[in-house]
Parts: structure tokens; C-alpha cells; sequence
């Protein structure tokens, strides 16, 4: 990466620290935080959507982590390519109060603002009360997505430099 | 003789969860009813017992779109409580996050919710796809107010820095000069986008309207001020009651709002134009003149061009702060408890926002009243759905729906917050 230029593999963790297993993707940034390469840029969102467009936009790849909602497999790890296919229904998020995940990457889509490389890491939650921790299923997958991320993580930040020598 | 029930089981494009239902009879709409279902959030019995210094940080949970707003009327109405006068640039700075939360969420009603009812889409994304700039435009008008939250506020959403007497911490002049750039380039933005949705389809509707909002002697209303209404009422915030009265009705869990002896008014954006056109700057009058909007504005999808005229007036005001902002010495005064009432009144984005305390000597909330916008517009929204269903008859069902449900995203009601969304079921016969 030339001196001062941006960071073009963007990691995302999506979530609240303090909603219980919302705190997932939180909770995986954090293990994740020591070990990523100088060409990557962590950061965390539990605000604004819609700002991740921001985020990403530059960005030769960006990997997303969030909580999904509870159903049979509380910590079951999904990992969906969102530049191939829409987020499925059954994780948009059903909210009236704000752009979620699925509406966010939507409108990115419709826009041309895509990351030529998006995925989310979806972990299946159990519970999301207010000042819970992680549930036990949950806190004991944290560190198996962080393996995941960081094995894939030296191929995506070589494409992502093969892409900026081949732009420069 | 025949009925026809028109039924929209779930009102998209607005905050919070409804219905609405009405019934055509022999060529007449009857029983129109916006069911507000959301459940009752109770956040005024839940702030009796707490500390005074609590109910900012809680009254913010109120609402993920106006936070800014319940801490506005919230402050405002403990430190009138207390007899506090805050540092001018502290007021400044309130202004200031109140321009924030303007912006972002004006330019989001405007472009994600509202425009796709008048260009044909079924939402935002949609639309999108052919109308790229104009989002792009929303979405860096959006993260120009988001920084102002993020600055003033501690965080975009819910924010933390308000404290009764003033701030937590109060920015530098430096923090504040790349935020005035951002600023810059979304004033642009604003009147770019006011030219576009001047360009809509407007529907013919004129409402006779009693509209309230405040006054404020020199301010284009938002932290403060007079209540007044275009047929004459002209109180402080504190005879609220003596002019208004809520009431419960059997299909909505948010409470109706009403003058006494006059019965329903419009709050918010075309109702602060009408009352307040003299107080914007002549530039952005003139703006407005060339948008088509009349001096005041009676056709409620309109109002989409007032807004828009707002997010331009909160963006230079927002300058206009930062360039006088002198960092105050302290950020706050300090406060001791003290029993009282105190009494609180600003402009939401959506409209009036109303809140009265009551503390005991050492500070509990013993009482606590909060009155929305959307509370106090809900009545009159059900009025525009039966003008706007009595026009629209020969439609087919589903152009009803469109029309009916366009017809209360005029209004950008936050259905959270006065229940504290929208099912439509038409009846004819």
C-alpha cells in the first residue's frame, strides 16, 4: 500500500457491545483487532446503516459481521456473498426506525456502490436483552469466525492489491 | 345499498406501526380510522422516581429518528423547572444539534420515504436505480447531519452530551471547521434537491388547516418560543394545558390531541412555514417562491417542498453558528433539585413537541407529560384521508391505498413516538 493511501479491505462489526448476542460481531473485531494486516481497516457500527456505504465505497472488499435473529441454531455461522445475491428476506431487518443491513445494501446495489467483493458473516444469536452478555453458544463460536476471517483475509488483501496496482 | 371496506394492514414509509381502515357507503367515506397498534411505551409513568438528571438520556430513547427533540423539550423544560439561564453559546450549540437532527431527518423523509409515493416506486431503493443523484445527494445530506449528532450529541443516534444547565463537553472551534465543509457542500445539496422535488406531480388538495407552531421573536422557530396558531391563540408554553387537551380513542394506542372548543390543528413542517415564512432569510424565501410554494402552504403534499426549504434553512443557520461560535468557558452551570413544574416547547422536524416535569425538593420526577407531534396530528391526518378517499372513489382499490397512504407520509408521522404503523382496509358499499 502506497503511504497515505486509504485502506481497500474493510472489515465491519455490526452490532451493540451491550445487547447480548448482538455483541457478536463486536466481540469478533476485537480478537480480530491484533492480528489484521495494515491494509485493513476495522471498525465497528451499531448506528447508522446507511453510513456503511461510506465505508465501503473505494474499497476493493469489505467483510461484514453481524448478529442474525434467533431460530433452531443459536450460533450457527452463515457466510453469504452479497454481491452475487440479496440478502435473504429472513435476515432484513424488521425495523420501521431505520435502513438495516438488507435496505442499506439495496440501495448500494441500485447506486453502483457496491465493493467489487462483500460478504457478511452472520451468527446466528439467542438472545438480545439489554446489558446480557454473549450467550454461551454464541461466546463459544466468537473465536471461530475469527479464524475464518483471518485465513481469508491474505487472498482477499492480495486481490485487493493486484486491483490497485492494475487501477494506479 | 352497497359498502366497500378499504383496508392498508401495514403502513410502510413511516415510523413506527398502523393501519388504517375506512369504509365507503353509497358514495361516502365513513369511519376513517388510523389504527395505531404499536404497543403503549409508558415513558412517562416509567420517568416517575427518577433523578431530573435522568430524563434526558432516557426521554432520547424515545425515538431513533428525533432523539435531539425529546432532549430539546426535555431540557428546556427541566431548566425552566430550575430556573436556569444557559450560556448564549450554549443555546447556540443546542441550535446547533437541533440543525443536525433537521437535516437528517428531513433529507431522509424527503428522498427515501416520501419522493417514491410521487415518482411511481414502491420505495427508496427502487427509485434509486433512476434517480442516483438525487439519493446521493440524501444520503451526504444524511452524513452531514449525522456529523453534527456525532459531534454535539456524543453519537448519531440516542445521543449522550446533553446535561441539564448545558453540555457535557463542548466542541473547539477546530472540531467544528471540517463539519462547516460538510455543511457547505450539503447546503448545495439542499437547494439541488428542493429544485428537484419541485418538479413533482402535486396533487390539487387545499385544507383548511388551523396550524400551530412557535414564534420565536427573532429565530425561524426551533429551540423556543411562543405557541401560536393562524387563528389567533398566542400562549407560552406553560398554559399548554389551558389550551389543549388530550383524549383516548378506541382504535389508537397513542392519545388524540385537540384545542378545546376548536378540535384538530396541524404541527409540524407546513405549519411552521406558514406561521414562520417571515422569519427565513429572503434568499431562501425567494427559493421557495421560485419552487411554487404560496406564502402559506395548504396542500398537505406540499409539503415535501417545505421540508425541503427546512433542510436548506437548517444548513445555513448551521453555518451561520459555527462561524459566530465562541467556545464557552464552562459547559454547563451547575443545578441543585428544587420542587416545581417546569414547562418545555420545541420544534421536532415533525412538528411541536410539548414536555412538562414536576420534581419534589430533592429532585424526583413526580410527574412527567410528553405530547408528540404525531399525537397532536392524528386527528387531522384522518381528515386528509377521508378528503383524499372522497376524491379518489372512482379509483381502483389499490390507487386508493397509494393515494390514502401517500396522504399520511405527508405528515412524516413517527407512529413510535406517539404511541407511543399502517394496515389499510377499505369498506365499500
Amino acid at each position: 500500500m502506497s503511504a497515505g493511501a486509504a485502506p481497500r479491505v474493510l472489515v465491519a462489526a455490526i452490532g451493540h457491545p451491550d445487547r447480548g448476542d448482538d455483541g457478536a460481531g463486536p466481540a469478533v473485531a476485537r480478537r480480530l483487532k491484533p492480528h489484521l494486516p495494515a491494509d485493513v481497516r476495522l471498525i465497528e457500527s451499531n448506528g447508522d446503516m446507511l453510513a456503511l456505504i461510506d465505508e465501503w465505497v473505494g474499497c476493493a472488499a469489505a467483510i461484514l459481521i453481524d448478529a442474525s435473529a434467533p431460530g433452531r441454531n443459536p450460533g450457527r455461522i452463515r457466510c453469504l456473498d452479497l454481491v452475487s445475491r440479496r440478502l435473504p428476506a429472513e435476515f432484513a431487518r424488521n425495523s420501521t426506525h431505520a435502513f438495516g443491513l438488507a435496505e442499506t445494501v439495496e440501495l448500494a446495489r441500485a447506486l453502483g456502490q457496491l465493493p467489487p467483493r462483500l460478504v457478511v458473516y452472520l451468527v446466528e444469536g439467542e438472545r438480545f436483552d439489554t446489558g446480557a452478555p454473549l450467550s454461551p453458544a454464541v461466546a463459544a463460536i466468537v473465536g471461530k469466525v475469527t479464524e475464518k476471517i483471518l485465513a481469508e483475509l491474505p487472498d482477499i488483501c492480495r486481490r485487493a492489491k493486484m486491483s490497485a496496482d492494475s487501477d494506479a | 345499498m352497497a359498502t366497500k371496506t378499504v383496508t392498508v394492514d401495514y403502513i410502510a414509509r413511516v415510523e413506527g406501526e398502523s393501519a388504517l381502515r375506512f369504509d365507503i357507503r353509497d358514495g361516502v367515506v365513513e369511519n376513517v380510522r388510523l389504527s395505531i397498534f404499536e404497543p403503549p411505551r409508558f415513558f412517562e409513568a416509567l420517568l416517575r422516581g427518577r433523578r431530573f438528571e435522568e430524563v434526558l438520556d432516557i426521554v432520547a430513547r424515545i425515538c431513533g429518528i428525533c432523539p435531539v427533540a425529546y432532549q430539546m423539550s426535555g431540557v428546556a423544560a427541566i431548566e425552566n423547572l430550575l430556573g436556569i439561564e444557559v450560556d448564549p453559546q450554549i443555546h447556540a450549540l443546542r441550535r446547533l444539534l437541533y440543525c443536525g437532527e433537521w437535516i437528517e431527518s428531513h433529507s431522509l423523509h424527503i428522498a427515501m420515504l416520501h419522493a417514491p409515493d410521487f415518482l411511481g416506486y414502491p420505495d427508496g431503493m427502487a427509485m434509486a436505480a433512476d434517480h442516483g443523484d438525487a439519493v446521493r445527494r440524501a444520503l451526504a445530506l444524511k452524513k452531514a447531519g449525522n456529523e453534527l449528532l456525532r459531534l454535539l450529541g456524543g453519537r448519531e443516534i440516542h445521543p449522550v452530551n446533553v446535561r441539564v444547565g448545558g453540555f457535557y463537553r463542548v466542541p473547539s472551534n477546530a472540531e467544528l471547521a471540517p463539519v462547516a465543509e460538510s455543511l457547505k457542500r450539503a447546503h448545495d445539496f439542499a437547494v439541488a434537491t428542493l429544485r428537484w422535488a419541485a418538479t413533482f406531480p402535486f396533487p390539487d388538495c387545499t385544507r383548511d388547516y388551523e396550524f400551530v407552531a412557535l414564534r420565536h421573536p427573532d429565530e425561524y422557530p426551533m429551540n423556543g418560543g411562543r405557541i401560536v396558531s393562524s387563528l389567533g391563540l398566542d400562549i407560552a408554553a406553560a398554559d399548554y394545558q389551558d389550551a389543549f387537551v388530550e383524549h383516548q380513542v378506541p382504535h389508537s394506542t397513542a392519545l388524540h390531541s385537540t384545542l378545546k372548543r376548536r378540535g384538530g390543528y396541524l404541527v409540524g413542517a407546513l405549519a411552521r412555514y406558514a406561521l414562520n415564512r417571515d422569519r427565513l432569510p429572503a434568499d431562501l424565501q425567494a427559493l421557495a417562491d421560485e419552487a411554487g410554494l404560496d406564502p402559506v402552504c395548504r396542500n398537505p403534499f406540499q409539503s415535501i417542498l417545505v421540508r425541503a426549504v427546512e433542510v436548506i434553512y437548517a444548513c445555513g443557520e448551521a453555518l451561520r453558528l459555527i462561524a459566530e461560535y465562541e467556545r464557552p468557558a464552562r459547559p454547563f452551570v451547575s443545578v441543585e433539585p428544587r420542587a416545581g413544574i417546569g414547562y418545555g416547547c420545541t420544534e421536532a422536524p415533525r412538528g411541536m413537541l410539548y414536555h412538562r416535569y414536576e420534581t419534589d425538593s430533592d429532585g424526583t420526577i413526580v410527574e412527567a407529560r410528553i405530547v408528540p407531534p404525531t399525537s397532536q396530528n392524528q386527528g387531522t391526518i384522518e381528515e386528509d384521508l377521508r378528503q383524499v378517499a372522497m376524491a379518489g372513489l372512482d379509483l381502483d382499490d389499490e390507487q386508493l391505498k397509494a393515494n390514502c397512504e401517500q396522504s399520511i407520509r405527508n405528515h412524516d408521522p413517527c407512529i413510535s413516538c406517539a404511541a407511543h404503523f399502517l394496515t389499510l382496509d377499505v369498506h365499500r358499499s
